[in-house]
């Protein structure tokens, strides 16, 4: 019995030792060029292989990051100690990468905003566009059918009220939803900005007002209130300057006449 | 000899179908089924794994693990066989085989490799290739026998990974409730193919 | 292929109920001088026009108010004498479009550049087709194309029929029908006008059955003409391009393709009236015959209007309206487009506006695709609209396209049949679009 254990043990050792010595052999002759990068990049990555870069896992961003077709805020799980060590290893400025979430640039609700007619048809945005703009009386407006919710993969787009609505906790800067929303009413902005202007429609001041409560009318009381450069003017319409923007204190100190000048969402979620 | 090779084939394809028979290599199966392109590159590594793997693993079981020993070292006396050592032994060939497989695969073919991605080692630890592995050496056919039993088996699997991801395809497209969305539907699926394959079961 | 005067049947379409009944013996009646006009610049596929005239001018009646932003594209003229006030036009479809408010001064003065043509057949086709140009004629169907861009295909397509369209196979539609009764000279002359333009010799004019006193009366003018009226088979939509070339014809337009493929030029019979008028009277395109019915309009008729009407005008000339209506449709029951305000003013294209009740508008329901092949049956394209809509919704737009989705007329045969109630044509205009969309990106 034992004389047979033995000789198993050996066998088995030949074996592994055989087939350790093919092994290593394949490796050297079938070895690919690889920048060294890559492999530390993809140890700093977490490892999921969600697909939320928009690439086909970890290793995929890696490539992609190392040959310069993709910035490390691209991952939205990694901490950002890693987006660091990232950037690090790319030899790029560390603080080159900020969060951002998206948002929704409209505050029109059920309620809120007017239509102009019944809608009867396919309950997505995109199609309901291609119908006289959408049955809103604002041609800007959220249509509050769906589409962006249906489109983001971590569920942080809510419905409420006929307005989609983005819980920046759960939002990660992807950006699937700016490119789904018809009216391109999404965009991403810094998830540290405090205050946003909830308005998107260029038309005048008092056709706006007519069909939106809550539409912005350009009386220009939040630029005044602000600093310098902080909120752009845009023919009837307020625009935050994210590069420079102002602190939650502005939207009571403007006495915003309908409401449009919001504080962002996070401050007020409890959840 | 002719007549009984046909008899392998339709056995292995229809009747005894690894994945809806035997219910082994159903990683892979549910994994990779979601298109025909990619169905279509996994079976062919799966075949070419499972060929080469009967190959070598039946080799060694026929002239190395099955061999009678009786010999005398010295004072050491050694007699019997190494049958028992078959699961480790298979284990480690086709761990190793398909670990240059995946070498070979990522310098010849790369497009094929990325988009086959995690499956590649699936394969490795992948029951199917086990399992012909296993049932050739219990049958104890002969190496050419099991090499061409191991080649319909996986032909088997293909026709099966292939069928499923047509389905799939057309499932993709369906309104499936939310509770059975994504791999609840596609095992239910699963299992009515496999009931419907039952309906081979005395062809041969 | 070999030209034959029996009609080919082009597959599926469907048989709704006409509803002719209402307008058919409706006599066209000319609507009287209104106070305001309301141009959009844009009447036609094609590049935008460009102004030529600026605000607090003084035009008279016919005079271009913008000329041709390119070669596909038209100038669109004054509709009747008085000041000009430009505006930005908000399109029920949502979007901004230039327009021309003209504030009538009551005289309806001609301007001075209208010169007739009497002798028309001893000029050369070129100076016909310029004059069809410069006098804004487009495509009086629905399409809106220009007229002289069709009259002028690339040299290496020979064409060698020309088809008028008389079919007007759109249920409650009765504008074509009642022109051919009522001006058959006028068409007749306007097809000859084409076919000299085209050079061709083979003129067919297609005129569906259930108008048989207009294919009586054209009959009868016509065999002088060198015209030959085809009766043909009751059938939606055997009005569409691509249908009507193969039932006169049997030839098959190729999937992409255009009527020239296959030596054929459409015109609506409305179409030949204006070019009639803009080559023989020197008139540019301001008015054509508009159908207003529904069963909610207190007197349902046949309306010659400007263009500029707005819709709320062309309602008190049919007396108004005895009950609410669920929807107001510019054109057809079938392809026209729903409108969301009283103000948007009559176009060239506008050949019915049609008032439906809340009973006769069916509702689109969200529900699964049956795979009950309804769709399949009656589409004129050969198309799956009930599995394309499928792919479309969950997103699939490479599937649709292998599929032809891009084929797709829009004709609404296949949403008239639904049982499931799917609002299939919908899904294919945003099918279509993001198909378009990917191709250019492609590019």
């Amino acid at each position: 019995m034992l004389n047979l254990m033995l000789l198993s043990v050996g066998v088995i050792a030949l074996m592994a030792a055989l087939l350790g010595l093919v092994i290593g052999f394949a490796a050297r002759a079938f070895a690919v060029e690889q920048d060294p990068r890559v492999e530390e990049v993809a140890e700093n990555l977490p490892g999921a292989n969600c697909g939320g870069c928009g690439f086909a896992g970890c290793a995929d961003l890696a490539k992609a990051l190392v040959g310069g077709m993709a910035s490390p805020a691209a991952c939205p799980v990694c901490s950002a100690i890693a987006r660091g060590k990232i950037s690090e290893i790319l030899g790029l400025a560390a603080n080159a990468v900020v969060k951002q979430v998206a948002l929704v640039r409209c505050g029109g609700g059920s309620g809120k905003a007017a239509f102009k007619t019944g809608y009867n048809g396919v309950s997505d945005c995109k199609s309901a566009t291609l119908v006289a703009s959408g049955a809103k009386g604002c041609n800007y407006g959220c249509l509050g059918l769906g589409t962006c919710a249906r489109a983001c993969p971590f569920g942080a787009i809510e419905i409420s009220d006929g307005l989609a609505i983005v819980h920046p906790r759960l939002c990660v800067g992807c950006g699937k939803c700016v490119e789904a929303c018809p009216k391109k009413l999404i965009k991403l902005v810094p998830e540290s900005a405090e205050v946003h202007v909830l308005c998107n429609s260029p038309e005048k001041g008092p056709a706006k007002k007519k069909v939106c409560e809550v539409a912005c009318i350009g009386c220009r009381k939040c630029a005044k209130a602000a600093e310098e450069g902080q909120i752009h003017i845009n023919g009837f319409l307020a625009e935050v300057n994210y590069g420079n923007p102002p602190l939650a204190g502005l939207v009571g100190a403007a006495g915003c006449p309908t409401g449009c000048l919001a504080r962002a969402k996070q401050r007020e979620e409890t959840a | 000899m002719s007549h009984e090779y046909l008899t392998i084939t339709i056995g292995a394809i229809l009747v005894n179908n690894f994945v809806l028979s035997k219910f082994l290599g159903i990683c892979p199966f549910l994994g990779v089924s979601k298109r025909i392109g990619p169905a279509l590159g996994m079976s062919g590594a799966v075949v070419f794994v499972m060929a080469l793997a009967a190959l070598c693993t039946a080799s060694i079981y026929n002239f190395i693990l099955s061999r009678n020993i009786d010999f005398k070292i010295g004072g050491l006396s050694i007699q019997g066989n190494l049958e028992f050592l078959q699961t480790l032994v298979f284990i480690v060939v086709i761990a190793s085989l398909v670990q240059v497989v995946e070498l070979i695969l990522q310098k010849v073919s790369p497009a094929l490799y990325q988009s086959l991605g995690i499956y590649l080692p699936l394969i490795t630890t992948n029951c199917a290739v086990m399992g012909v592995a296993v049932i050739n050496a219990g049958t104890k056919r002969s190496v050419l026998d099991s090499t061409i039993y191991a080649t319909f088996s996986a032909l088997g699997f293909a026709l099966a990974l292939v069928l499923f991801a047509s389905i799939r395809e057309r499932l993709d497209l369906a309104k499936i409730p939310k509770p059975f969305q994504g791999t609840a539907i596609a095992l239910i699926t699963a299992g009515i193919l496999a009931m419907g394959f039952f309906g081979f079961s005395g062809l041969v | 292929m070999a030209l034959e005067h029996e009609h080919f049947f082009f597959r599926g379409g469907i048989h709704p109920h006409g509803h002719k009944e209402l307008t058919s013996s409706s006599p066209i009646q000319t609507a009287p001088l209104l106070d305001k006009y309301y141009v959009i610049l844009q009447q036609h596929i094609g590049a935008p026009p460009n102004l030529v005239v600026k605000d607090k001018d003084l035009v008279k009646k016919g005079q271009m108010l913008a000329e041709p932003g390119g070669f596909v594209s038209a100038p669109v003229h004054a509709p009747t004498s008085g000041e000009v006030k430009l505006l930005d036009w908000h399109s029920s479809s949502g979007v901004k479009l230039p327009a021309v408010q003209i504030d009538a001064d009551g005289a309806d003065e001609w301007a001075p550049d209208i010169h007739p043509c009497p002798d028309w057949e001893n000029r050369e086709p070129a100076k016909l087709r310029e004059k069809i140009a410069r006098a804004g004629v487009v495509g009086m169907g629905g399409a809106a194309f220009p007229t002289a861009v069709k009259l002028s295909p690339p040299p290496n397509k020979k064409i060698d029929v020309l088809i008028l369209n008389g079919a007007e196979c759109e249920p409650y539609l009765t504008a074509d029908h009642r022109l051919m009764l009522e001006s058959p000279e006028k068409i007749l002359q306007g097809a000859a006008i084409l076919a000299k333009v085209l050079g061709v010799k083979t003129v067919l004019l297609g005129i569906e059955q259930n108008k048989p006193d207009a294919i009586a009366k054209l009959s009868g003018l016509a065999k002088s003409g060198g015209v030959t009226v085809v009766p043909l088979r009751v059938m939606y939509p055997q009005g569409a391009e691509k249908q009507l070339i193969f039932a006169l014809t049997g030839r098959k337009v190729p999937a992409g393709g255009l009527p020239m493929d296959v030596g054929c030029v459409v015109q609506n019979v409305g179409t030949a009236a204006a070019v009639a008028d803009a080559v023989v009277e020197g008139k540019p395109l301001i008015e054509r015959v508009t159908t207003i019915t529904g069963s909610p309009v207190v007197r349902p008729g046949n309306w010659r209007l400007r263009i500029g009407t707005t819709l709320a005008e062309a309602l008190t000339l049919v007396g108004g309206i005895k009950s609410q209506p669920a929807k107001l449709l510019l054109g057809g029951p079938m392809m026209g487009h729903a409108q969301t305000s009283l103000d948007t003013p009559v176009a060239k294209n506008s050949s019915g506006i049609l008032l439906l009740s809340h009973d006769e508008v069916a509702q689109y329901g969200s529900q699964a695709c049956i795979r009950c092949g309804r769709c399949v049956d009656v589409c004129p394209m050969s198309l799956m609209p009930g599995p394309l809509s499928v792919m479309i919704e969950s997103e699939r737009f490479e599937l649709a396209d292998y599929a032809h989705a891009t084929d797709c007329v829009e004709c609404g045969c296949c949403a008239y049949v639904c049982p499931s109630l799917r609002p299939l044509v919908q899904h294919l205009r945003r099918g279509k679009a993001e198909i378009i969309a990917k191709r250019k990106k492609g590019k």
